[in-house]
């Protein structure tokens, strides 16, 4: 999971899968998938009891449906 | 299995260290920190590990991952407002360490892994402040949060 200077940057990388390749994003796509509350409520004194809560749950599955796998990418 | 109150507790007491001093305690200052038996601490150091996903070095109790902070360098240098000493757990999970600290700026500088050449990305609370270079892209060669034993190593 790292960030490059370019797509190209990306492709080139010697770790490169196209079998993953939907998992390429510019920078502010992966920063909003990562803005999930998920990941926002991480601060707070109670995090693993909210994850196991209604509300943590919806945000684990809208989180879900955000990433990548490899049957979606790009062969 | 630990009382989820204790989880809480445990998970809460690690990242405030992390983030208040770049350091995660070991499970014996987690003890007396949370005012616990050793062995009941070093087997919460166990269970959050494997749900936060982060991971303990391999054979050991010592916290190496923590996310989204790493305890062991990796190329992404965190500053947060000015303030170095920090390492993200991985480029994507960088971008995260903004909700910790809100209302100050994070700085994420690291070199490509294509080329060596640096890249630079700012941010603070819901603001990307500055991209260099501006095409900057993040990608993955594994699904994330995965299998536990590749963590470390995608």
């Amino acid at each position: 999971m790292n960030l490059f200077r370019s797509e190209e940057h990306a492709k080139r990388w010697s770790g490169y899968d196209a079998a993953m390749g939907a998992a390429l994003k510019p920078v502010a796509e992966w920063a909003d998938i990562f803005s999930n509350p998920f990941f926002r409520q991480r601060g707070r004194p109670d995090y693993i009891s909210w994850t196991r809560t209604e509300e943590g749950g919806a945000a684990f599955k809208e989180l879900r449906s955000h990433l990548p796998r490899p049957a979606e990418a790009d062969l | 299995m630990t009382e989820l109150e204790l989880l809480d507790r445990g998970y809460s007491a690690i990242m405030a260290e992390v983030v208040d001093g770049a350091r995660a305690p070991h499970f014996t200052e987690l003890a007396a920190d949370l005012d616990i038996e050793l062995d009941t601490a070093r087997e919460l150091v166990h269970e959050l590990v494997g749900m936060t996903p982060g991971w303990v070095h391999p054979g050991t109790d010592l916290l190496a991952s923590f996310p989204p902070f790493n305890m062991q360098p990796t190329q992404y240098h965190i500053t947060i407002d000015g303030q170095g000493g920090w390492y993200a757990q991985c480029g994507l999970e960088a971008t995260a360490i903004r909700w910790l600290v809100p209302g100050k700026t994070v700085r994420i500088e690291a070199p490509c892994l294509c080329c060596g050449e640096s890249m630079v990305l700012e941010m603070c609370d819901e603001d990307i402040v500055s991209v260099d270079p501006e095409p900057m892209v993040g990608y993955t060669s594994a699904e994330i949060g995965g299998a536990a034993d590749s963590r470390p190593f995608r």
